[in-house]
């Protein structure tokens, strides 16, 4: 048994050293959530409330940022006029979609891979890794081309398909890892016990069915939270919130108000779904690279 | 195999079959042993990878079809002029083309100076949280509040800066203004600031994530070494360049190497921000790109563009993923 | 060189008490070892010592001069740990270096240093490797010789040995146990294993659930266990408890079971001081402290019967079933006797003990 960390004694400058370590990190929450902050509050403000701002160095003043009587007609314009219950749905089945697939398909050829050792694994394997990381917009130039053959713009099956060439590589390349702390001695031993290979490898699911449920939620996120794909291969048809919120500014009138109100709307659910995976998230976003 | 799918059957049709099976064996003794083994599809090495090379075919296959044949479409592409029926092969004009274009040129040079200025300010100050952050009492609240702007899809997170740095009622153009910073001009709106505020937008939702990494690189450095060195006479100060900062190079070198590719990735919120501008300030090569295909629609020329750049990511990605095998960086 | 003493010292993690209450005095020179299994405080103590972890209540104090509140560094003891904390990337010259670097010493002096260390260790071969290309023992060698570069005034040792296997353990237990002869430092082992303490220190401290249970030579701890805990815990093959009563016939008082009735020694009546002359009491034999035979040799032999017998190379071990439980008898391989067979056991009363029921203490 040890302490959780390791000791310090209390020199004269280790306290300088925690006073300095304390502003610090109280500035760095600021400048992180702040953003937020005004985001929010401002979604509920009328624009002239909103556009409201101290003079010029005048940082007494600051406490006009919550002059304000809250109005909820910015949401109500979101929804009332402006569809974003259809750009939510649009949303919710693209990103949904695409992370069911890539996960279904992704944990057969990530348990496989997990198993079996053959010549060019390794090609293939990073083939699968560098799809995933290709830039974007060079992706989309050809997907945009035999898209537009097969009149998949402006679907939501094109944008199904289209973020699965993110998230199919994704599930592989992590599922794969997880697959890989499963010891095959499980199967070996339900395989002797009478079960066929297939029995064998749902009798290991549930060992990682957390991961799995882990990962179709970032495969949301991800999708959800992309603007490119949906921008070119959903424009039309397939409009999803970022984009009808992108949407909102128009070269004449900028309705901020309704801005700052979609990016709530936006925001608010992925930051929730984050939270409830918390502990695989590290993991996802440095593609298994570091485990907390 | 079709051995495999009868070595399935065999065994779904389980308990009759193994009776039967045992039976034959009593009957006829004098059969050689190889006779009472288990059906050559259960064991058969060649037979249990086909098995698995079924398993993984949808998958590939999918990929092969949203990446593969894209990829080569994408080379097709890249030697042709026009779009739509009205194509023309061109050689290797496009690629010719690109070594005076002007834009395609600065679009690196602004690519690399914005992925150096990212960097920079993410790691120093992403593991200098990190070392703050941990063992803190507030850990956990401090680091789901870090986890915050990650959250946030990019195109938005760039509407809300947009906000933040207007020139008449954006707050942080208020804040930069009194501070002496800035004059009444928004950030933005100069070709001297525009890179710097696409800079602190990324930096803004990114450097989390270069704590995060750390935060796990920190946890996992062995506590014995420092104790170790500890007791060889290093002061807490000594103790983090000797020992710490060595054990963290190799998972910050998978932070810097994933978020250059990202870099390279994401546009967004330069998109959402100054979609270039203002004078081609922020152009950096994919926005150039999407410029180019895009708004122009010469796929050809965008083609060729594309090329290069993943060219380029396919090499940094075969260093990353060095670097992952590396047995240090803990991963897989 | 120092007398480490430890006075009055609790260890808590939250609420929960590693150490405590514990008193110690190691003296100058000595050899101490700190026996205990896992989680009785052992290392806790250790740690304490090292400045590795703070000290709940209490004082440590080397020669006189508390040092709780000196940083690690300040105490200047040398530590050689389980996992041997050896740093991957620097090479076995730099790992040793590492504490004459860390105190500004000349490159001269430290090459000397090291490569008189590594003589020592017979490890001046490997001065430029790096830990990952050393094996297990080696890997001990270099951890040793980081302790022994720098002539501090306490080695600390955190069963440096525990992870090697048999043979080796067996070897560096002669060559650690030379080593602190020749360097005269006081020297604090940590160890689960009770061969280690019993075969190196001058003296042991025994500890279970962070309470100091006895403290003495290594005989004294074999021979005169204090109570029934430590009496069990040291000896290999461990020592046999028997449930028994206790009664008075005549002059004598004998030790009753239901497959013997043994009277005690006169001088061990005394020992009994009166108020525990009659009731439960519990027998503790080691195995080498009986014989057996297959032929009744007296009236106060044990009969039981043969339940298995074990060839140990040199030794049978043989486990005899009696009404209640088995008993294990050290005897010679010649021994005869089959499984199921009746024999006898004539137990050495000048080597048994007899402990307290309640809370096993021993009398003698």
């Amino acid at each position: 048994m040890a302490s959780r960390d390791v000791v310090h004694y209390n020199t004269p400058l280790q306290r300088v050293l925690s006073v300095l370590s304390v502003v610090f990190v109280i500035f760095y929450l600021i400048w992180t959530l702040l953003p937020f902050v005004i985001m929010f509050v401002s979604s509920f403000k009328d624009l002239l409330e909103a556009f409201k701002l101290p003079a010029v160095g005048d940082w007494a003043g600051i406490g006009v940022f919550f002059e304000f009587t809250p109005t909820l007609k910015h949401y109500q314009t979101l929804f009332a006029e402006n569809n974003f219950s259809r750009y939510m749905l649009n949303s919710l089945i693209a990103a949904g979609g695409s992370a069911v697939i890539s996960v279904i398909f992704g944990s057969l050829a990530a348990y496989s891979l997990s198993r079996v050792d053959f010549r060019g694994k390794s090609d293939l394997f990073f083939w699968i890794i560098s799809t995933r990381m290709a830039p974007v917009v060079a992706v989309m130039v050809p997907l945009f081309a035999i898209f537009r053959s097969l009149d998949l713009v402006g679907t939501l099956p094109g944008l199904i398909l289209a973020y699965t060439t993110f998230n199919l590589p994704f599930a592989i390349w992590i599922l794969k890892g997880f697959f890989d702390n499963v010891p095959y001695g499980i199967e070996e031993a339900q395989m002797v016990d009478g079960a066929t290979r297939f029995q064998a490898f749902r009798s290991i699911l549930p060992l990682v069915a957390p991961g799995i449920g882990a990962f179709i939620v970032l495969c949301i996120l991800f999708a959800w939270n992309d603007f490119l794909f949906a921008a070119i291969i959903g424009s039309g048809g397939a409009k999803t919130l970022p984009v009808a919120t992108r949407e909102l500014v128009q070269p004449q009138n900028i309705q901020w108000g309704a801005i700052m109100a979609a990016g709530v709307v936006t925001t608010a659910p992925m930051m929730l779904l984050g939270l409830v995976i918390r502990k695989y998230l590290v993991t996802g976003l440095t593609m298994g690279a570091v485990k907390e | 195999m079709t051995e495999t799918l009868t070595g399935i059957d065999m065994s779904v049709r389980a308990p009759e079959d193994r009776f039967r099976a045992r039976k034959v064996s009593t009957e006829v003794e004098a059969r050689p042993l190889s006779a009472a083994l288990p059906p050559p599809g259960r064991l058969n090495p060649a037979a249990r990878k086909a098995y698995y090379f079924y398993l993984m075919a949808p998958a590939i296959a999918l990929l092969a079809f949203i990446s593969l044949y894209p990829f080569f479409w994408l080379i097709v592409m890249a030697f042709q002029k026009g779009d739509m029926g009205a194509v023309e092969w061109v050689g290797f004009k496009n690629f010719i083309d690109l070594a005076s274009d002007d834009r395609f040129l600065s679009g690196w040079v602004l690519l690399f100076r914005y992925s150096a200025m990212c960097l920079f300010l993410q790691v120093s100050i992403g593991v200098l949280l990190a070392v703050v952050v941990n063992g803190s009492r507030y850990e956990r609240f401090l680091v789901t509040a870090l986890l915050m702007p990650m959250m946030m899809a990019p195109a938005v997170a760039g509407l809300l800066w947009l906000f933040l740095y207007n020139g008449t009622f954006g707050w942080y153009h208020w804040i930069f203004h009194s501070l002496g910073l800035l004059g009444s001009g928004s950030i933005l709106s100069s070709a001297k600031t525009a890179m710097y505020a696409i800079v602190l937008v990324d930096v803004w939702q990114w450097t989390p994530l270069i704590t995060l990494i750390a935060l796990a690189g920190l946890k996992r450095v062995p506590r014995d070494q420092i104790e170790a060195n500890m007791v060889d006479g290093a002061s807490p100060f000594r103790n983090f360049f000797a020992i710490v900062l060595p054990n963290l190079y190799p998972v910050l070198l998978i932070a810097v190497l994933l978020r250059f590719m990202d870099n390279f990735r994401f546009i967004d919120h330069i998109l959402v921000l100054t979609g270039g501008g203002p004078a081609n300030a922020t152009k950096i090569l994919p926005v150039y790109l999407f410029e180019v295909a895009f708004k122009f629609f010469d796929l050809g020329r965008g083609a060729a563009i594309a090329l290069v750049l993943l060219v380029v990511t396919i090499i940094l990605g075969k260093i990353l993923v060095g670097v992952f095998d590396r047995p240090t960086a803990g991963g897989r | 060189m120092a007398t480490v003493t430890i006075r009055n010292v609790w260890k808590y993690y939250g609420q929960t008490p590693a150490v405590k209450d514990l008193n110690v005095t190691c003296p100058d020179g000595s050899f101490v070892s700190i026996l205990g299994p896992s989680g009785c405080g052992k290392s806790s103590t250790m740690r304490m010592i090292a400045g590795l972890e703070h000290i709940s209540a209490g004082d440590i104090l080397f020669d006189n001069q508390r040092i709780n509140d000196l940083a690690p560094k300040d105490r200047d003891v040398a530590m050689v740990f389980e996992n041997y904390a050896l740093y991957p990337h620097k090479t076995v010259f730099e790992n040793i270096a590492n504490p004459l670097r860390l105190r500004g010493t000349a490159d001269a002096t430290i090459k000397e240093r090291v490569t008189g260390a590594a003589r020592l260790l017979e490890i001046a071969h490997l001065l430029e490797r790096r830990p990952h290309e050393l094996s297990g023992g080696q890997k001990q060698r270099v951890a040793i010789g980081r302790a022994i570069v720098r002539e501090p005034k306490l080695f600390l040792f955190d069963e440096p040995i525990a992870h090697l296997d048999a043979k080796l353990r067996a070897h560096m237990r002669g060559e650690i146990k030379h080593l602190q002869r020749n360097l005269g430092t006081t020297m604090i082992y940590v160890t689960h294993d009770q061969l280690e303490a019993l075969s190196m220190a001058d003296f042991i401290a025994v500890m279970h659930d962070g309470e100091l249970q006895q403290w003495g030579t290594p005989s004294e701890i074999f021979n005169k266990p204090v109570n029934a805990w430590v009496a069990g815990f040291v000896g290999e093959p461990a020592m046999n408890f028997l449930t028994c009563d206790l009664k008075r016939r005549g002059d004598d008082v004998v030790l009753s079971h239901h497959n013997f009735d043994i009277p005690l020694l006169p001088g061990q009546v005394r020992q009994l001081n009166g108020a525990a002359q009659a009731g439960i009491a519990r027998m503790g034999v080691r195995p080498d402290a009986m014989t057996v035979s297959m032929t009744k040799p007296s009236e106060a032999a044990i009969q039981g019967e043969i339940f298995v017998n074990e060839l140990l190379g040199g030794d049978m071990l043989v486990e005899v079933q009696l009404a209640d439980s088995r008993i294990r008898v050290k005897t010679t391989p010649e021994f005869e006797g089959k499984p199921g067979e009746i024999c006898y056991l004539t137990v050495n009363r000048d080597k048994w003990h007899v402990f307290d029921a309640g809370d096993g203490h021993a009398y003698f």
